[in-house]
């Protein structure tokens, strides 16, 4: 990591002081997550990786040592690690190719490979079919997936009632999965080009 | 439509975030990682704790352990030899009640008896029944006192089961273990089971009964088991009677469960409440207080069961518009008690109260009393020109203090006693998670009281708040005896549906004491089966009496009962008469009309009938496979989610119906995780 990690949280780590350790959580996860997100542009894995990390941490704290450094670093250390494991994991994988449409078909039922959200295509194709849907489906699958809202919290924002962000909700993942089978038809047409 | 399931809202989830132009997590992510992380760290310090000390308590205990060993295998030995003889006889005995009880079953399958005459069968006179007849299914569900040793038995073989049975009679004379059974497959026994305390993120934990829930483990859920209907051979009892209800309790309830990521407890299912949920647009009546709209449909529901119809009852209340309601006198009893606490339900009934307020008229008055360790009045009637004190005093209540029901409600009724006026909705509505610990807690004194008031004119509502300690119980059976209904409210937006939506049928009534009576044609019909409506089973013979309590239907209301049918081949005619009768709500004056359905009348297949009929089959369906019904022995929920996924598109933006597809795939899910959700598949009707 480029930036100095504060020094400060060392004492209370091991015997998990829930204070000390939400100090060090609320500093430490957004610098987890740019760290993730640089090795690979996939925000859901890069949630998943901190995740780990953090429980990693958690159920860990009893390995760490003030002695060889402070509790960043040793959360650091142990994020470098999960980098290293999703790699190794990677290389065991069958190749993705560029053909997106395919996967699309079967989204349903299969989980998309990480390496095809990574490809700039998909990213590319995912906006323009967000903006190419209405205005409200596009902002309540905004606000769920990408602040993270519930849908108790986007009815209120939007003064709704819980049900009809369910029922928008329902029909925008519906009308977004269309669209990014239409654009990756479209794209693989002009591909094969 | 494409079945909508976790892969697909995943990958949507995955492919959205990277739309995202922030190299930062959301703040909701960090927030709910930071506490997941806080919570796992005071668990394993709360266990680590608990380890050590269990530590130094074993050491202790040893040594003790050790010198009273030695002294209890002495004793042992003594009273082994004395109590050897008398244990032997006890499990004779028990042998004995293990095999009368299996007899007796047997032939109460096979009586041709009607239900409650099986009854008086059972009580003496099975000796000469035959027992001969084709296996009836027996569903063995939480059954108390099941007989330990009746694996054991291997009976005699060549005696004839009735001969059998009359010797086995003689022998255990002074054993009578024979309940009075509403229903012939399960007898509602009254079932509790002590449960151990609940572990974080494991599903509220459920039991039925009705003995006080004092003392019991605070996470305890409180459910019944009516039992399931059975089909009865139309030879038999061509009647069928059951009381008019219309909560909605039971599907949010499960809604929650579901939510929540638990499968519901089979108790907590009733079926007739959750395809009461769902409004089935049937046209309002526009003199007459009810319309009634009959269905039927070939249906294949379940294994080995072939040639069954369904046959839909939809009863229509007259509407009232919100201009020509009645005004009305509303007394609040709030529980305030510790319990209110969790997860806010106090704040839920703040935010229902609020809603209800908004939708008040001026005429319209409200008395506010709380309990918790003791009953108080906090407010005495005020009209909407006060609204902001009665906002403010509802604002200002706390929780705190042990559940002393009785005085809160008795208060209560005190209060809508002297305020009662003539020509007005007098109403107590109870908000309450249900557990009552102060006090009278055995729900048969309050429900004494509730009954009295409401025949002079003082109408309950119960509604629900809460998961886990929560008596689901005891609330119905509240708004069942106080005439007025049941609901269970999980979120702001059933407040709405209740409050909002249908204020006035939530608080005008149409009838009161309304009964059902199916008078099934022998002639056409072999056999049916009522689907749900098991605790609000009327014997035929009180269809007529007027005292005899029914169900009370609020104006706009709507019932569905749904019946399974056999018919006799190719015979025609007449299916059915249906008699409804209730007092209306204005008048008293006791009311009965009739409807008739006959075989030309019947849809050629299931996709021709209505949408609305396939909707409540759904429905039906979904709840017959939750509560693990004998008759959804073999089904499973897939066929119900693509019928649920149709049915999604043919009602356009109806969210109800899109949340059934929802529920039903969580539970498919959840089913599919949970192996102890066996449906098993053995015997036929």
């Amino acid at each position: 990591m480029e930036q100095e990690p504060k020094k400060h949280a060392c004492s209370g780590l091991v015997e998990g002081d829930g204070r000390v350790w939400q100090e060090l959580l609320q500093q430490i996860i957004p610098q987890l997550y740019g760290m993730f997100l640089k090795s690979w542009p996939n925000p859901s894995l890069a949630e998943e990786l901190v995740q780990k990390t953090v429980f990693d941490a958690v159920r860990g704290r009893n390995t760490f040592d003030p002695e060889k450094g402070s509790g960043e670093e040793w959360i650091f250390g142990i994020a470098r690690n999960n980098i290293r494991l999703e790699i190794r994991k990677r290389a065991a994988r069958p190749t993705v190719d560029g053909d997106i449409s395919a996967y699309l078909d079967v989204m349903d039922t299969e989980p998309l490979p990480d390496e095809l959200l990574e490809n700039k295509e998909t990213a590319d194709i995912v906006r323009t079919a967000l903006g190419q849907l209405e205005e409200k489906e596009q902002t309540t699958l905004r606000a769920m997936y990408i602040e993270g809202l519930s849908a108790r919290e986007i009815a209120e924002r939007m003064e709704l009632t819980e049900k009809a962000v369910h029922s928008i909700l329902y029909r925008a993942r519906n009308s977004l999965r269309a669209k990014l089978k239409q654009l990756a038809r479209l794209d693989k047409q002009e591909h094969d080009k | 439509m494409k079945p909508e399931n976790n892969n697909l809202e995943n990958n949507i989830s995955r492919l959205v975030k990277l739309a995202g132009d922030s190299n930062q997590p959301n703040k909701a992510f960090t927030d709910s990682l930071i506490n997941k992380a806080i919570d796992e760290l005071s668990q394993q310090l709360g266990s680590t704790t608990r380890e050590r000390k269990s530590k130094i308590m074993t050491a202790k205990k040893t040594f003790k352990i050790f010198a009273y060993a030695a002294s209890i295998l002495l004793v042992c030995g003594v009273l082994a030899a004395v109590m050897m003889p008398s244990f032997y006889k006890v499990r004779t005995q028990s042998q004995l009640v293990a095999r009368l009880d299996q007899l007796r079953q047997d032939n109460l399958q096979k009586s041709s008896e009607s239900q409650r005459q099986t009854l008086v069968i059972v009580k003496g006179e099975q000796k000469g029944t035959d027992s001969s007849a084709a296996s009836v299914p027996l569903e063995d569900t939480q059954r108390e006192n099941k007989p330990l040793v009746a694996s054991d038995i291997k009976a005699a073989g060549s005696l004839d089961k009735s001969e059998e049975l009359g010797m086995l009679q003689d022998k255990v004379m002074a054993v009578d273990r024979c309940r009075a059974p509403a229903l012939v497959k399960e007898p509602p026994i009254k079932l509790y089971c002590r449960v151990p305390p609940p572990i974080p993120g494991s599903p509220p934990m459920a039991h039925g009964g009705s003995v006080p829930p004092n003392g019991e483990d605070v996470d305890a859920m409180f459910f019944k088991n009516y039992g399931v209907n059975p089909f009865i051979d139309t030879e038999d009892d061509h009647l069928s009677t059951f009381a008019m209800d219309v909560d909605t309790a039971s599907y949010t309830l499960v809604r929650g469960y579901l939510h929540d990521g638990h499968m519901p407890p089979n108790d907590a299912v009733r079926v007739e409440e959750f395809v009461n949920y769902f409004k089935y647009n049937y046209p309002a009546p526009k003199k007459d207080d009810f319309a009634v709209y009959s269905e039927a449909s070939p249906w294949q529901f379940g294994a080995d069961r072939k040639n069954s119809y369904l046959l839909r009852l939809g009863l229509k209340a007259r509407q009232i518009s919100e201009e020509n309601r009645k005004p009305a006198i509303l007394t609040f009893v709030i529980d305030v008690s510790g319990s209110m606490a969790r997860e806010d339900r106090l704040g839920l009934v703040k935010k229902s109260l609020r809603l209800l307020i908004d939708n008040l008229k001026p005429d319209d008055k409200i008395g506010i009393a709380v309990y918790e360790t003791r009953g108080r009045k906090v407010m005495d009637y005020k009209g909407l020109v006060e609204k902001d004190d009665i906002l403010a005093t509802i604002d200002s209540l706390t929780t705190g203090g042990s559940t002393y029901a009785e005085e809160g409600i008795r208060i209560g009724y005190e209060m809508a006693e002297r305020a009662y006026k003539p020509g007005y909705i007098n109403r107590v509505i109870l908000c309450t998670d249900g557990v009552a610990n102060e006090g009278q807690t055995g729900s048969a004194d309050i429900l004494k009281v509730i009954k009295e008031k409401a025949d002079k004119g003082i109408t309950l509502s119960a509604i629900g708040f809460g998961m886990g300690n929560y008596n689901d119980v005891l609330l119905e059976q509240l708004g069942d005896k106080g005439n007025g209904h049941y609901a269970y409210v999980d979120t702001i937006a059933e407040a709405k549906r209740i409050f909002e939506e249908n204020l006035t049928g939530t608080l005008q009534l149409i009838a009161k004491d309304a009964k059902i009576q199916v008078d099934f044609n022998p002639d056409v019909v072999r056999s049916y089966r009522l689907i749900g409506y098991e605790n609000r089973d009327v014997p035929d013979e009180k269809f007529r009496d007027d005292k005899y309590d029914g169900g009370e239907v609020g104006a706009g209301h709507s019932v569905t009962a749904l019946y399974e049918l056999k018919l006799w081949p190719e015979k025609k005619g007449k299916i059915a008469t249906t008699y409804v009768r209730y007092k209306k709500a204005e008048t008293d004056a006791v009311t009965e009309f009739k409807s008739e359905f006959n075989t030309s009348q019947l849809n050629r297949g299931f996709d021709d009938s209505s949408k609305q009929f396939r909707l409540a089959a759904t429905v039906a369906e979904f709840a017959e496979i939750l509560r693990n019904s004998y008759w959804a022995k073999g089904a499973t929920l897939e066929p119900v989610l693509q019928q649920a996924q149709t049915l999604a598109g043919e009602f356009k933006d109806n969210a109800d119906v899109i949340e059934l597809v929802d529920l039903v795939s969580k539970a498919q899910q959840l089913m599919l995780k949970s192996p102890a959700w066996p449906v098993e598949d053995s015997a036929s009707e």
